[in-house]
């Protein structure tokens, strides 16, 4: 019972920081317990998203997914980094590492407190029966908002290393270009997430791996 | 009892170099940067990055692409060494002309490390290089992320250079005044760091040429070194001439 108190009376406090802003810096929660928290809370809204249109049939589709979104965001992590690593020392930032990676895996954690505080959201929906293409937009809005919230949170979060060097404005930006120029291809070869009915559920999809940003490019320009 | 240095310790050396501890003024004159680690480490780090750059080839089985993996891991580094092989005499000269009082030795020992920071870099930006590789198909697009990925190295290793020279000029012995932002020796500083920077391109970029294929287009054949055919330079103005006559003439 204590152990539980110990993850869920955090979460609470991770999203109050981002409304209330941070008064001490001392608040942001630890590294650990962001870690276990995208770790337990992320495949909820991973399971509530593959619950799609469910039937017998497609019953694999929100175990998939409740799988894959972990992973999502521990993979694009893990790949950016070492970049962002080896430019924190250069820059002579290796001190506040800790206290910014603190910043970012907490924002992270925001992030999924958010959207599985939206899962009840997505499953009202789908119970009114949208179609594929409405559900893959309220998707598209669920993520969109919790990565608002993230985004806040990770500012205030940010705010005293910033006062402390303006090189972390730099960090902070490089963080976020690579996490999403990253998260999004890792999000497209991950896919399906929703599934589209009639095909059977499966991890990946057959189809051989492509390039997220080449399918947008040659949406927009067919010929190239 | 030998002084060969361990793995630990030249992982200490490089965590040290990279938090800029083993370039300030005092240890670059005297001689307390390590070459002998440091000169290995570029060895090793190019490698890595020139492995990663290969995953391009090996992903689109290429014919010759495990070859040209082991290729690269040569041809990066050396792309490194070699344009400093070329350029360090005239480096040392322009920082003698200039009046910057770097001693041989101590500017050789500033542009390995700078080489170094650089390789580290890149190094630690190829694991996502790696992930787009193996998902990727176009050319195009992994040829711009090379470049985003080595620019970016090279403009913060830049950087690295730049203040480990500025910290030289204040902590000069012959200058006892403290260095004002339009003093003398701050212009000279930045006088010789913008000869050194466009030495340093203008031969890599020609190196570069020299030692292509990196990365290999599909379809081509991957051979160590392609034959030796004109210059960066004369390729770069032929493209642009050709967009030119192509947009003049849009019948041709």
């Amino acid at each position: 019972m204590k152990s539980i108190q110990t993850l869920v009376l955090p979460a609470g406090d991770v999203l109050r920081q981002g409304i209330e802003g941070l008064r001490d810096p001392r608040q942001v929660p630890s590294l650990r317990w962001s870690l276990a928290c995208i770790a337990i809370v992320s495949p909820i809204y991973g399971f509530a998203m593959g619950s799609f249109n469910l039937d017998l049939s497609r019953t694999l589709y929100p175990l998939f997914s409740a799988c894959k979104l972990p992973i999502m965001i521990f993979a694009t992590s893990l790949l950016c980094l070492p970049g962002y690593f080896a430019l924190s020392t250069v820059l002579g930032l290796r001190n506040d590492l800790h206290a910014a990676l603190r910043a970012i895996v907490s924002s992270q954690a925001a992030f999924t407190l958010t959207l599985a505080s939206l899962a009840t959201f997505t499953l009202f929906l789908y119970a009114n029966g949208i179609t594929h293409r409405a559900a893959i937009l309220v998707n598209g809005f669920m993520f969109l908002v919790a990565t608002a919230v993230a985004q806040a949170i990770l500012r205030k979060h940010y705010a005293p290393l910033l006062a402390r060097s303006r090189k972390h404005a730099f960090m902070l930006c490089y963080w976020l270009v690579a996490y999403v120029f990253v998260g999004v291809q890792m999000g497209w070869m991950l896919r399906p997430f929703i599934g589209t009915p009639g095909i059977p559920p499966t991890f990946f999809r057959a189809e051989p791996f492509s390039n997220a940003y080449i399918v947008v490019l040659r949406l927009i320009f067919p010929g190239s | 009892m030998s002084n060969v240095p361990t793995r630990a310790s030249a992982i200490v050396a490089l965590d040290e170099l990279l938090r800029g501890k083993l370039t300030s003024a005092a240890q670059v004159r005297s001689g307390t940067t390590p070459v002998r680690i440091f000169g290995p480490w570029a060895l090793a780090l190019g490698a890595i990055h020139g492995s990663f750059i290969a995953w391009y080839a090996i992903a689109n089985n290429s014919p010759g692409a495990w070859r040209h993996l082991f290729y690269l891991m040569i041809k990066l580094p050396a792309l490194f060494l070699l344009t400093l092989f070329v350029t360090f005499p005239s480096l040392y000269v322009f920082n003698a002309l200039m009046g910057c009082g770097l001693r041989f030795r101590a500017t050789l020992r500033l542009l390995i490390a700078t080489i170094v920071v650089n390789l580290a870099l890149a190094a630690s930006l190829g694991p996502i290089l790696a992930f787009f590789t193996v998902s990727t198909t176009s050319y195009t697009f992994i040829v711009l992320l090379n470049v985003a990925i080595l620019g970016l190295a090279g403009i913060v290793s830049i950087a690295f250079l730049l203040r480990t020279l500025m910290n030289l000029q204040q902590d000069s012995p012959s200058d006892s005044t403290p260095v004002s932002t339009e003093s003398p020796a701050r212009n000279a500083v930045g006088g010789m760091f913008f000869i050194w920077i466009l030495t340093y391109a203008l031969v890599g970029s020609q190196m570069g040429w020299l030692l292509r294929p990196f990365i290999g287009y599909p379809g081509q054949e991957l051979t160590f070194l392609r034959p030796r055919s004109g210059s960066f330079v004369e390729s770069v103005w032929n493209i642009t001439a050709g967009q030119a006559n192509a947009s003049s003439n849009p019948r041709r």
